[in-house]
């Protein structure tokens, strides 16, 4: 640990630390541009100019040094006992001396030089660097009186936008191409004040490469400007009019941290969150875009069951009343379960126990997305299982490693069934040809699903469930973290919470569960399955709990 | 702008001098793209510019991604993306050539051809129809001394006059 002096505080840091993150860790704003923790440090937005002091031989004390240094590449060392500042002092910095003050007021008036000042047509208003350091650390004029640059807006792939006016030129987007993506598709095109980011193209200003890999969206959110947009998200909300939970993307078993933006008609964005264990500050453009199901028309948003041969809408009562009617007279050893990868470890939970101690049958199934290739980047790697939680579902339903999500093993998990409750959520999933026959022999088949699937569509029962983004609950990604999900938006019509579905199913089958909330199922499950002691939503929080300590 | 790829209808090879040529000049870099500018001119002397074709097939020669091989090229104004005359004529534009009236060379050329200065997003207005000649204005070409001066291709010419200028071009096959 080295001793630094920062401002007036008197603070510890880890040896190695850059005076951004010391002073961010001790709250303490260091205004930058081009630096971000997870890519490399060019030092070019001069932004976090800081005054390192040194010891000055002729005056025999420690004075400011001759020339401020880029608050991003200095880092702090613990110093041999004879080279102590003071006396004790590893460091000593200020950041907010005079000199840093007018440095920071200079910088940014060379880099408004070309700026149009459109914030008020412009994304990133709101969340916007350029216009937050402006306000705290500009001089609120220009004295640049000639004609601005105006450089063009561009179309860089499919979701990415350039609006070449703003932008700063810091180069993060074009690092993260190069380091993270590994794909390279950024570059700077001509130089000095015409420098512009762009992708490859000929004389004609058609492209040679688009902006297309997986990762692409992630460039939106590093650029400190609105200078990189989604087109996704493009004119549709002002960042202040939105509300924000903490959640988990359900889009792989990676189990990247997001925040979900939304209003009260739906979600508007998703963003990755910092873990530093899962997806650092990244997240996949599959995850960041896939949320458009959640706010579809399209929704189931009443129970249905079948009458001659057709669905027909019904009462919750109904339909719950038909399917315990159903299964009270079905032989035990002929209902089947199946789960989902596709749900969160409370639902499993319940259907669990709904099979195991309510029905008594040990016909238990998992059903889910199909598996997709694995992407694999230099510092980021989206994973082949499409579902958020198979660990958590095998743990909850105590299926052996091996319950993969084939529709073999779908097959015989429904092969002798009579009765089949099926819990899906992946409701884009085409069934082949065998799967079908096999669904369609079964008596009484139940179907909670978000969609009217390929499932749906054979079911005597239809009950509409919920998405992630309208239920609490905790995944577990491959590696073995358990996070949770938030709820943000009210679930579609007369959809309900999947445990809630599950627990009035379970107690109008004769079982006695009282849960309240998702939290208290967690309990039970800290309790009673293996390696989940720690897994609480309390201990869980926003950073996740690893199974077994983080051993696995 | 569209967002449709464009294709390359003939790729760019070196020729067989060339390729050998290139492969003297990588072995004295430690990193191959180290090697871009040699090999840039080495690919721009054989095709006249650095089209797309060029630029895909440097990168790959490189092993780098193509945005690093146009980054380059927008950057030196040695490089072109369109096609230039044969002779490239470049007057420089400097003080003390501008003292020794290199203004007067400069419009002489521009009369004598009836072209315009090229810039570096539109070559075609500085170039003769028949493709012989590129005008460009040049950053100082060191040569202060002997002002004014004008480059044709590689070879610098000193004291220049309209007279004197109109010799040399016209001796230029």
């Amino acid at each position: 640990m080295a001793f630094i002096k920062l401002n007036d505080l008197e603070v510890e840091v880890e040896d190695g630390t850059n005076i951004i993150e010391a002073a961010r860790q001790h709250g303490i704003e260091v205004p930058h541009y081009c630096y971000h923790p997870g890519l490399t440090r060019p030092a070019n937005c001069r932004m976090c100019l800081v005054e390192p002091h040194v010891f000055f031989p002729p005056a025999g004390k420690v004075v400011p040094d001759r020339q401020l240094a880029t608050g991003c590449t200095t880092t702090v060392r613990t110093a041999p006992p004879d080279r102590k500042l003071d006396g004790k002092y590893d460091f000593i910095v200020r950041t907010d001396s005079p000199r840093v003050k007018k440095a920071r007021e200079d910088i940014l008036e060379f880099l408004l030089v070309h700026h149009p000042l459109d914030c008020p047509v412009c994304d990133q208003a709101g969340e916007c660097d350029l216009q937050d350091f402006s306000y705290n650390h500009g001089s609120g004029k220009s004295r640049y009186l000639e004609v601005k640059n105006v450089p063009p807006k561009k179309d860089l792939g499919p979701d990415v936008l350039l609006y070449s006016t703003r932008c700063i030129v810091c180069t993060r987007c074009i690092r993260f191409c190069d380091e993270v993506a590994g794909t390279g598709e950024l570059g700077l095109i001509h130089r000095g004040s015409h420098d512009e980011i762009d992708i490859p193209r000929d004389h004609d200003e058609n492209p040679l490469r688009l902006l297309d890999n997986k990762l692409a969206g992630n460039v939106v959110d590093i650029c400190p400007v609105g200078a990189l947009i989604s087109k996704d998200f493009l004119f549709k909300s002002r960042p202040w009019f939105m509300k924000q939970v903490n959640s988990v993307c359900p889009g792989c078993s990676v189990g990247c941290n997001i925040t979900v933006d939304y209003k009260e008609d739906g979600l508007y964005r998703i963003q990755p969150r910092f873990h530093e264990d899962i997806n650092q500050h990244w997240m996949c453009d599959d995850g960041r875009l896939g949320y458009h199901y959640v706010n579809s028309e399209d929704r189931l948003q009443i129970p249905m069951k079948r009458v001659d041969g057709e669905l027909v809408p019904t009462s919750w009562a109904d339909a719950l009343n038909l399917v315990v009617e159903k299964f009270s007279e079905t032989d035990p050893d002929s209902i089947a379960i199946i789960g989902s990868a596709q749900a969160t470890n409370e639902e499993n939970y319940l259907l669990g126990k709904l099979a195991h101690e309510i029905l008594k049958t040990e016909s238990i199934g998992l059903f889910g997305r199909e598996p997709d290739e694995e992407h694999k980047f230099p510092q980021f790697t989206i994973d082949a299982d499409k579902n958020p939680n198979t660990r958590g579902a095998r743990d909850m339903l105590k299926l052996g490693d091996d319950a993969s999500l084939t529709e073999e093993v779908f097959r015989d998990g429904i092969a002798n069934a009579k009765a089949v409750y099926l819990v899906n959520g992946a409701p884009e999933r085409p069934l082949d040809e065998t799967a079908k026959q096999a669904l369609e022999a079964v008596d009484f088949l139940v179907v909670q699903d978000i969609f009217e699937s390929d499932v749906a569509q054979l079911a005597d029962v239809v009950l509409p469930g919920v998405t992630f983004a309208e239920k609490e609950g905790t995944f577990t990604n491959a590696k073995g973290w358990v996070q949770r999900i938030h709820r943000a938006v009210d679930p579609p019509g007369e959809a309900r919470t999947d445990w809630e579905i599950i627990q009035q199913l379970a107690n109008r089958l004769g079982g006695e569960m009282n849960y309240h909330f998702a939290g208290e199922i967690a309990l039970d499950i800290a309790e009673n399955v293996p390696d989940y002691q720690d897994a609480t939503h309390q201990k869980i929080g926003d950073g996740g709990v690893k199974l077994n300590g983080g051993n696995n | 702008m569209s967002n449709e790829l464009i294709q390359i209808e003939t790729p760019f090879q070196f020729s067989e001098e060339n390729q050998q040529e290139f492969e003297r000049l990588i072995q004295r870099y430690p990193v191959k793209e180290a090697a871009m500018l040699p090999t840039l001119h080495l690919a721009q002397k054989q095709a006249g510019y650095i089209s797309p074709a060029v630029m895909e097939h440097v990168a790959e020669l490189l092993e780098l991604p193509v945005m690093k091989v146009k980054d380059v090229v927008t950057f030196y104004p040695m490089f072109f993306e369109e096609p230039v005359g044969k002779y490239v004529i470049r007057v420089c534009y400097t003080l003390p050539c501008a003292l020794r009236d290199c203004k007067l060379v400069l419009e002489h050329i521009k009369q004598k051809f009836d072209i315009d200065v090229a810039s570096e997003t539109d070559l075609a207005k500085g170039t003769t129809p028949d493709e012989k000649f590129t005008l460009l204005k040049s950053e100082c070409l060191a040569s202060c001394d002997v002002a004014p001066v004008v480059m044709v291709n590689d070879d610098l010419y000193k004291n220049l006059t309209p007279e004197k200028m109109d010799e040399i071009l016209d001796g230029l096959e």
